[in-house]
């Protein structure tokens, strides 16, 4: 093996194939292949070839591919038993390539997910052409009730049996409308949602319907009766305060994704020819709907982080390793901006106290702020420094900068200093704010008009890992 | 199973016992005599193209009994007798059984064996040297060195399985990992107590010396893989040559390998067209590459309407290694 190819990245892996250490990019697939580091292999392919590295003891080497978020990855690995005493493999990432998946489609999507809501009915009916109930079934203890109710009137129209979410509409409605509707149940206190199958016959309208109710929800738990009344109440309490989260999200996520879906439909013109005009209006839809999605993912993390009992799990963590994280996973959009992410040095390290997961949420924040902000052809750079007690990360643009003025409001919630329609909700600084301050650290801004910004996260240093005799 | 089933048992019956014996006996002999004939048809009527040529038998069968040689001779080299001799007969037979026992690595052999009759019929028809293809060539010429010294490795893998081939061998160490891996379970589980330590050692030995990423196979997915995009060249059979073509398409379709190698069969063409399509290939590429493998094909009317996800689908869906 003379002229070996130089290995683009390395990964140890112990007994159990969980991954416990690894080079940036492995460890960016493990992290987006939904895996956490250390924690098991997430790409099934390279779990299944580590696993036999390590029960035959054989040097194994395979092209395995995996799906990253909306990337296909084909990438070429060695994996060989440890040599080091340790239980376990080394995986050499010799190769690697992506491409993007094809867009999901469509129809075959909805075939899914009709099978899914089928399969996970907890209450399914056969309905007859006019929607009133012909049989009944269901096993859910909270469903009882309805069953019951329904049975006992048999023949009239489902809709009199349930409450729909937002609808103060005579009945019968047209059963597409109601196919998705959310819905409450007497004797349940488990949002629902039904799901309307028509039996179709070719060339006419259907001639009866099946329905499913379907929850996101798990049955609660029973709780033991004496110890719990205050601690209903005070659940109650915060689930007032959660309702974003809690009700509403859910609630919205599914309608704002079938109107971003429809619009993608249109504007692909899987449907038909259709003029460009309309096309590109529903392209504004979707971009509209995927704006709305964000926000209410912002809205629910506010909710969270305003509750008076949040609290972060702080962790030794290593916010160079975290920094360049959030640099590989912005790399790429940052690209298409023609703008270069300067990411710390693999090598350099600096350990502080606060939680991954957290630190990683503000980082692509700020990283994000700055790409969509900055000029293109740029720099944004992400540098770390030790300050006595405070471990800092700093993340530098070449944008506009930022008037003193601005300076002071930029952390307000939903301020957006007079910009619209770029995709933003106002929320995300806000939120980075109250977590850095949550995890004991602090975020701050440095700028002025035409000299960029810089983004200041301060957290506490770990000190344990600098003297760790003490 | 004729010879088992004749061994009589020791104790002695009674005569109604030998009678009914003897009549279930005779019932079996006749309907094993039933079989004869339309299995020696089979195999007499099998054209050179066919699954079960006398030329794929025999070079399975040598290539069971080479791997074979190989275990012993590698535990007679633990007890330090490094001359080469010839193992009790016994030994072989009862080894190269339980080899042949093995679906799987029979299943990989008989793709080899099929790989080389391709090889040689490509040779023949389109005068497609079995070791140095177009795209071979241009790989070892890149100025990537990388890629140049890879090229180079797997033409000097190629050539050894051809010259294996022709002799109906297969060296030990280019297995894939996990036929290997039985292999060697199977060599300690025969050698048992008395032979255990020759096993044992043998079975380190071979273990230690092998690498995936060194074996033909290895190196020519791990060629493909660098090539990304440009992998769709290799789907071109006249250019990519016999082994890098089955290895890309069985990277592009998302097959096993020797299932893809099965496919090329005349009597797999569905298999192999949709393992061309699934592959991404568009319609005039994959009746292109019918007309190079099976020239007096034609592609059924509607194929070209097939998505290449809906192909894969279908693949997935019916391989008989689908629930492997």
């Amino acid at each position: 093996m003379s002229a070996e190819q130089p290995a683009l990245a390395r990964a140890l892996s112990d007994g159990e194939d969980r991954l416990v250490s690894a080079d940036d990019a492995l460890a960016t697939l493990q992290l987006r292949c939904g895996g956490e580091l250390p924690g098991t292999i997430a790409v099934p392919a390279l779990l299944e070839a580590v696993r036999k590295a390590r029960r035959y003891e054989l040097k194994l080497a395979r092209a395995i591919t995996a799906q990253a978020g909306d990337e296909s990855v084909t990438a070429w690995i060695e994996v060989e038993p440890r040599q080091d005493g340790e239980q376990g493999c080394e995986i050499v990432l010799r190769n690697w390539q992506t491409a993007s998946l094809p867009p999901e489609d469509i129809d075959a999507t909805q075939v899914l997910r009709a099978g899914i809501n089928r399969h996970l009915a907890e209450l399914s009916a056969v309905l007859d052409a006019r929607q009133n109930v012909l049989a009944v079934t269901t096993e859910a203890p909270d469903l009882r009730e309805l069953a019951r109710a329904i049975e006992s009137g048999l023949g009239q129209e489902w809709t009199q049996f349930v409450e729909i979410d937002g609808n103060a509409h005579r009945q019968p409605m047209h059963w597409r409308l109601l196919d998705g509707a959310s819905l409450r149940v007497v004797g349940s206190q488990r949002a629902w949602r039904a799901s309307l199958f028509p039996r179709a016959v070719p060339g006419s309208p259907p001639d009866g319907f099946d329905l499913c109710l379907t929850s996101d929800e798990p049955l609660p738990e029973p709780v033991a009766e004496p110890f719990n009344k205050a601690s209903y109440e005070l659940g109650d309490a915060q689930a007032n305060r959660r309702v974003i989260g809690r009700d509403v999200a859910p609630a919205l996520r599914l309608p704002i994704a079938r109107i971003i879906a429809n619009a993608e439909t249109i504007r692909t013109r899987l449907a038909g020819p259709l003029a460009a005009e309309y096309a590109d209006y529903a392209a504004d839809i979707a971009a509209a709907g995927q704006h709305l999605l964000a926000l209410i993912d912002d809205l629910a993390d506010l909710e969270v982080v305003e509750a008076e009992e949040f609290k972060t799990a702080p962790d030794h963590i290593d916010l160079a390793d975290v920094a360049r994280r959030a640099s590989g996973i912005l790399g790429v959009r940052a690209r298409e901006q023609g703008i270069v992410v300067d990411p710390p040095r693999a090598g350099e390290s600096l350990l502080a106290v606060a939680e991954f997961r957290r630190v990683l949420q503000i980082l692509l924040n700020l990283l994000g702020n700055a790409i969509r902000y900055s000029p293109a052809n740029s720099q944004v750079w992400i540098r770390i420094e030790a300050e006595g007690e405070r471990a800092r990360v700093i993340v530098a643009d070449q944008g506009p900068g930022l008037a003193a003025d601005q300076q002071a409001r930029i952390f307000e919630k939903f301020e957006r200093l007079g910009r619209s329609g770029d995709g933003g909700s106002g929320l995300g600084l806000y939120i980075s704010r109250r977590l850095a301050r949550a995890m004991g650290g602090e975020l701050s801004v440095e700028s002025a008009p035409g000299q960029g910004a810089r983004f200041i996260l301060d957290l506490p240093a770990d000190r344990k890992a600098r003297t760790p005799t003490a | 199973m004729m010879e088992s089933a004749a061994q009589f048992p020791a104790q002695s019956l009674s005569a109604d016992g030998v009678e009914a014996l003897l009549r279930v006996e005779l019932a079996s002999g006749d309907a094993a005599a039933l079989n004869v004939a339309p299995i020696l048809r089979h195999l007499i009527d099998n054209g050179a193209n066919a699954m079960f040529s006398d030329a794929i038998i025999a070079g399975v069968r040598g290539m069971v009994c080479d791997l074979t040689r190989q275990l012993l001779d590698a535990q007679l080299r633990v007890k330090g007798e490094t001359e080469r001799i010839d193992h009790p007969t016994d030994n072989v037979a009862v080894l190269a059984d339980a080899l042949s026992a093995n679906a799987a690595l029979l299943g990989h052999l008989h793709a080899l064996a099929f790989e080389w009759q391709l090889t040689r019929q490509m040779q023949a028809r389109m005068a497609l040297d079995p070791v140095l293809s177009p795209l071979l060539q241009a790989q070892m010429a890149s100025a990537d060195s990388q890629t140049a010294s890879l090229a180079m490795r797997l033409l000097a893998a190629q050539a050894r399985f051809c010259q294996e081939q022709q002799r109906m061998q297969l060296s030990l160490t280019e297995l894939p990992g996990d036929l290997l891996h039985s292999v060697l379970v199977a060599m300690r589980t025969l050698a048992g107590v008395e032979a255990d330590a020759e096993a044992a050692g043998a079975e380190s030995v071979i273990r230690l010396e092998y690498h995936e990423a060194r074996t033909r196979l290895g190196l020519a997915s791990r060629l493909i893989a660098g090539m990304g995009g440009g992998g769709l060249a290799a789907l071109s059979f006249s250019h990519a040559g016999t082994a890098l073509f089955l290895t890309a398409l069985a990277m592009a379709s998302g097959q096993d390998r020797d299932l893809a190698v099965m496919s090329i069969n005349e009597t797999q063409l569905a298999r192999l067209a949709l393992s061309l399509r699934a592959s991404g290939l568009k319609q005039s590429a994959v009746e292109e590459q019918f007309l190079a493998l099976h020239p007096d094909i034609a592609l059924p009317e509607g194929f070209e309407l097939m998505s290449p996800d809906h192909a894969a689908a279908l693949l997935a869906a019916a391989g008989p290694l689908a629930g492997d």
